[in-house]
C-alpha cells in the first residue's frame, strides 16, 4: 500500500481529480479540432474548453419556479463525484493503487450515474422539453447497457479476474483483448458512444428536436458542472476501454528505471485513449441521429445478440484452452 | 404517458423562423397538430400599393431571402404581360440564369438544413461549403449574395461581360463532381436512410388532394413543373428535365431536389454559353393598362403565384401572393400525424418550409370560437378602437 | 456501404487546408460588380433630386446647399440643394445610382463593405 501522502497526491493532482480535469480539457479540444477539420472548418484554439468552462461559471444560474434549488445544485455534483471516483480504478501509469477484486463492476456502476442524473435533472426540471429527454436518456440507459456490461464481461471471464489491474496485467503477457475479442471490442465502443451520449446516439440532446433535453434547465454553474461531468465521462471511458481491450498502460516488456517504466506507460495510456478519440470522433462525425425506437431495434437486435455471441465464444474458449 | 402538449416554436431550435406547432402527443407518437403560421407577417401586400413599379421590386425582393429573384421575376413579368411589352431575349435568358443558380442555391441550402435537423452536421457544413461556390457567381454576375436587385420592369439591370459569364462556368464541373457525391452520400448513408425513408408519406392523390406543390409534389409522382406546364422565361428553348419520384417519403423529396440541382446546373451551362447578344431592356411606360393578370413561377419550393390588378396609374391596385409553402402546411400536418416527435424536424424540414413569405393572419375570435378573415375596413375599424381603447389616442 | 465514403472524404479534409478564409487577415476578392456603400461626389452633384425621388427606402435626404456648377452644354447654374443618405438605412440597391444624370456619378455604390455601427443617424455626404 502506497503511503498515505502519495495516495492523496495520487487522488487529488495525478492522476487524480487535476490530471482527470485537465485531460477532460485536452480530449474536448481535440474531438472538436478533429471534428471541425473533417468538416473542413478551422476549429477552436487549444483552450478553448477551459475558457467555455470558466465562462459558464461566470454565468447567472437561473432555477425554474418550483423546483427545489438544492436538487438541482447536488445532482450534477453527484454525477461528477461518481465519474471521478471510478476513474480511480482505472489504470493511469502502472496498476491503480486502489484495485480490488470486483472494481469492475464498481467502475460500470459509477459511470452509469451521469444518465441517471440526466434523467432525474429532466424529471425535476418541470419542463416538457427536459423530462422528453430525461425519458430518452434513461431509456437509451436500458438499450445499450446490456451489450456494452456483456462485452466488458467478456475480457473479465478470459482473464479469470473482476479487477480491472488483474486484467490489465493478464494482457502484458498475453494478445490484447482487441486482437482475441474483436466482436467485443467494437461492442464496448459503441456503447461508449452511447454511454457518452454522441452522435449519432445523442438523442437524449437532440438539439433540433427537444430544445435541450434534461440539460434545458440547466444554466451557470450546474451546467459547467455537467459539462465539464461528460467530458471526464470520455476520459473514463476510454481509460477504461483502453485497459480492459488495448492492454492499458503496461508494456509487454520490463524497462529497467522505475520512473521510466512509468513515464513509458503514461505515454501509452496517453496513446491509447487518444487512439480511441479518434474512432468516436469519426463515429460521431460521420453519421446523422438515429430515433430512439430505432435504437431500441439496433440495440437489441445487434449489439445485444454480437454481444452475448461473444461471451459464449469467450466461454468455448475457455474450455477449450482450460486454465 | 397521458397525453402532453410540446409545444415546437414559435422559438425552437429545429425552426429558421417563427412558427407555432402545439404538438399534442402520446409519449412520443404525435396525436394532433395545430399550426399557428402569423408570426412573420410584415404587410407587404400593402405596402406594395402605395410604390411605383420601380420602387415596388426592392419591396418584393424581400418578402423572402431565399427566393428572393422569384418573388421579383414573377412581379415584373406579370406587369410586362399587363403592358404588353416584350422583352429582348438577352433579358429572358439572363433572367433564366439568375433563377437556375437561385434554385441551386435553395436546393443546397435546403439539403444543409435536412443534414442538421437529423444531426448529422458534416453533411451541413460540405454542402454550405459548395453552395459558395454559387453565391460566389451570383455575387459576380448581379452584384450581391442575397437580393440580387437584378430585376425591373422591361429587363435586367445589369448586363454580364463574357468574363463574367467565363468565371462562373468554370466554377460548375467541381459543383457537378460534389453534387453528384452528395447524391450517393445520400443514398446510402445508413442513419439518414433511417431518418429519411418511410416518414412523411404522402401518396399520390393525397398530395393532390392537400394541394402541395413543388418537389414535395413530385416526389409523390405529381409530373407538374410550372417551367414546362406554363412555360415562361426562355425554358422552352433550353434542355433540361422534370425530376420527379414516387418514394413519397422525405427521402423521395431529398432526391428530387438533388435532381433538381443538377438540372439546374445544366441550364445555367446552357444558359451561359449560348447567351443571345442584344441589348438587355426595353423602356417601359411608367404606368399599366387595367388588366388583371395572374402570373406563375416555378420557385424553388414550388408553384409561386402573384395575382395583380393594375388600373392605369403606376401601382398595382391589389397584390396577392400565394407562395408554395402556405400550399405545403396543409401536408404536413396530415402526414405528422402518428409519427414520431424527433420526425417534427425531418418533416417540416422537407417541404422547405419559407415562413416568411407565409405568414397570414388570421384573426381567432375566442368566445365565439370560430376564425375569419377581416376586410380591410374591418381591420382599420378594429386598429382604430384598439388605440381608442388601449393607449387613449 | 456509402459510409465508407463519408468516412473517406473526412479523412481527405483532414489532410487539406480548411475552406474558411481567415478574415481579416486573408481577404476574398471582391467582384467590380458588388454593391457595397453609398458614397457621394460632391463636386459633381447638380441638385435635380432624382435619386431622393426613386429611393425605395427614402433614405436620402436634400439639404439646402447653394454652390455653382456646370451642366452639360457649358451652362452655369446654381444648384441648391445636395444629397445626405442614412447610411444604415440604405439598402444599397443602386437605383440612385442608376437614375443619377451626371458622368462621373455624383452618387454611387462603391465596392467596400457598408459596415455597422451603433448610431442610427450617420450620414454620408
Amino acid at each position: 500500500m502506497m503511503d498515505p501522502a502519495l495516495l492523496l497526491l495520487y487522488v487529488l493532482v495525478f492522476p487524480g481529480l487535476l490530471f482527470l480535469v485537465g485531460y477532460g480539457f485536452l480530449l474536448q479540444f481535440v474531438d472538436r479540432k478533429l471534428a471541425a477539420r473533417m468538416q473542413a472548418r478551422v476549429g477552436p484554439p487549444l483552450l478553448q474548453p477551459f475558457a467555455d468552462f470558466v465562462k459558464m461559471l461566470a454565468k447567472e444560474t437561473i432555477t425554474p419556479t418550483g423546483v427545489k434549488r438544492a436538487d438541482f445544485d447536488w445532482a450534477p455534483l453527484l454525477a461528477f463525484a461518481a465519474v471521478a471516483t471510478a476513474f480511480m480504478y482505472v489504470p493511469v501509469i502502472g496498476l491503480s493503487p486502489f484495485a480490488f477484486q470486483g472494481d469492475l463492476i464498481l467502475v460500470l456502476y459509477l459511470l452509469t450515474v451521469p444518465s441517471i442524473v440526466l434523467f432525474l435533472l429532466g424529471w425535476l426540471s418541470r419542463n416538457i422539453f427536459a423530462t422528453l429527454g430525461g425519458v430518452r436518456a434513461i431509456t437509451q440507459l436500458f438499450i445499450y447497457e446490456v451489450p456494452f456490461f456483456l462485452a466488458l464481461l467478456a475480457p473479465a471471464i478470459m482473464a479469470g479476474s473482476w479487477s480491472i489491474s488483474v486484467i490489465v496485467a493478464w494482457q502484458a503477457s498475453h494478445p490484447w483483448f482487441a486482437l482475441l475479442q474483436p466482436i467485443g471490442f467494437v461492442v464496448a465502443l459503441i456503447g461508449l458512444q452511447a454511454k457518452l451520449e454522441r452522435t449519432p446516439f445523442d438523442i437524449p440532446e437532440a438539439e433540433t428536436e427537444i430544445v435541450a433535453g434534461p440539460w434545458t434547465e440547466l444554466t451557470g454553474r450546474r451546467l459547467a458542472l455537467m459539462h465539464l461531468t461528460m467530458d471526464i465521462a470520455l476520459v473514463a471511458g476510454s481509460a477504461l476501454v483502453a485497459a480492459l481491450f488495448l492492454g492499458g498502460p503496461l508494456l509487454p516488456w520490463t524497462i529497467e528505471p522505475a520512473w521510466l517504466a512509468g513515464l513509458a506507460g503514461f505515454g501509452l495510456f496517453l496513446a491509447k485513449t487518444l487512439a480511441i478519440l479518434l474512432v468516436l470522433t469519426s463515429l460521431r462525425m460521420a453519421m446523422g441521429r438515429v430515433r430512439i425506437d430505432q435504437l431500441n431495434d439496433f440495440g437489441w437486435k445487434y449489439l445485444a445478440s454480437a454481444a452475448i455471441l461473444q461471451v459464449f465464444v469467450v466461454l468455448a474458449m475457455n474450455a477449450w484452452w482450460a486454465p | 404517458m397521458p397525453e402532453i402538449v410540446v409545444p415546437i416554436g414559435p422559438h425552437h431550435p429545429a425552426l429558421k423562423e417563427p412558427v407555432n406547432f402545439k404538438v399534442i402527443a402520446d409519449g412520443e407518437l404525435i396525436v394532433r397538430l395545430e399550426l399557428d403560421i402569423s408570426y412573420n407577417h410584415r404587410g407587404i401586400e400593402k405596402a406594395a400599393e402605395s410604390r411605383d413599379f420601380i420602387k415596388v421590386v426592392p419591396l418584393l425582393e424581400r418578402v423572402c431571402g431565399i427566393c428572393s429573384h422569384s418573388h421579383t421575376t414573377t412581379f415584373v413579368k406579370g406587369i410586362e404581360e399587363a403592358m404588353k411589352l416584350t422583352i429582348p431575349k438577352r433579358a429572358q435568358y439572363l433572367r433564366t440564369v439568375v433563377a437556375e443558380l437561385e434554385r441551386m442555391h435553395s436546393h443546397l441550402l435546403w439539403l444543409g438544413v435536412a443534414a442538421h435537423e437529423i444531426g448529422f452536421n458534416t453533411l451541413f457544413m460540405w454542402t454550405w461549403r459548395d453552395r459558395e461556390a454559387v453565391q460566389d457567381s451570383l455575387e459576380e454576375l448581379t452584384g450581391n449574395r442575397v437580393n440580387y436587385g437584378i430585376n425591373e420592369v422591361g429587363g435586367v439591370r445589369r448586363d454580364i461581360s463574357d468574363r463574367e459569364a467565363v468565371r462562373v462556368l468554370d466554377r460548375l464541373p467541381l459543383l457537378e463532381d460534389r453534387i453528384a457525391k452528395y447524391r450517393e452520400m445520400v443514398a446510402h448513408e445508413p442513419t439518414t436512410l433511417a431518418r429519411f425513408r418511410g416518414v412523411g408519406r404522402l401518396t399520390r392523390t393525397e398530395a393532390l388532394s392537400y394541394g402541395t406543390v413543388g418537389p414535395t409534389a413530385r416526389a409523390s409522382g405529381v409530373e407538374y413543373d410550372i417551367r414546362r406546364d406554363d412555360p415562361y422565361l426562355a425554358y422552352e428553348e433550353m434542355p433540361w428535365e422534370i425530376v420527379t419520384d414516387t418514394h413519397g417519403d422525405v427521402f423521395g423529396r431529398t432526391l428530387v431536389r438533388i435532381g433538381e440541382l443538377l438540372e439546374s446546373l445544366k441550364i445555367v451551362r446552357y444558359g451561359l454559353e449560348n447567351m443571345p447578344g442584344g441589348p438587355v431592356k426595353v423602356p417601359a411606360p411608367r404606368g399599366g393598362p387595367r388588366a388583371e393578370i395572374l402570373s406563375r413561377y416555378e420557385a424553388p419550393r414550388g408553384e409561386l403565384a402573384h395575382f395583380m390588378r393594375t388600373n392605369n396609374t403606376d401601382k398595382v391596385e391589389r397584390l396577392d401572393i400565394r407562395t408554395p409553402t402556405l400550399a405545403n402546411w396543409t401536408s404536413v400536418a396530415v402526414s405528422l400525424v402518428g409519427q414520431n416527435l424527433a420526425d417534427i424536424p425531418v418533416v417540416v424540414a422537407a417541404i422547405d418550409p419559407c415562413l416568411s413569405c407565409t405568414s397570414r393572419v388570421t384573426i381567432v375570435d375566442r368566445e365565439e370560437r370560430e376564425t375569419k378573415t377581416l376586410t380591410w375596413e374591418e381591420l382599420r375599424d378594429h386598429g382604430k378602437r384598439f388605440y381608442r381603447e388601449k393607449r387613449g389616442v | 456501404m456509402s459510409e465508407g465514403n463519408v468516412v473517406l472524404e473526412m479523412l481527405r479534409n483532414l489532410a487539406r487546408k480548411p475552406a474558411t478564409v481567415l478574415y481579416p487577415k486573408e481577404k476574398l476578392p471582391v467582384p467590380e460588380a458588388f454593391r457595397g456603400r453609398i458614397a457621394i461626389r460632391d463636386e459633381n452633384c447638380i441638385g435635380c433630386t432624382k435619386c431622393a425621388i426613386i429611393c425605395p427606402t427614402e433614405c436620402i435626404d436634400m439639404v439646402a446647399s447653394e454652390r455653382e456648377v456646370e451642366v452639360k452644354g457649358g451652362k452655369k447654374i446654381v444648384r441648391r440643394k445636395k444629397p445626405v443618405v442614412h447610411l444604415f438605412a440604405c439598402i444599397r440597391c443602386g437605383l440612385c445610382e442608376e437614375y443619377c444624370p451626371t458622368d462621373p456619378k455624383a452618387i454611387y455604390l462603391t465596392t467596400e463593405p457598408s459596415g455597422s455601427g451603433t448610431d442610427k443617424d450617420v450620414v454620408v455626404q
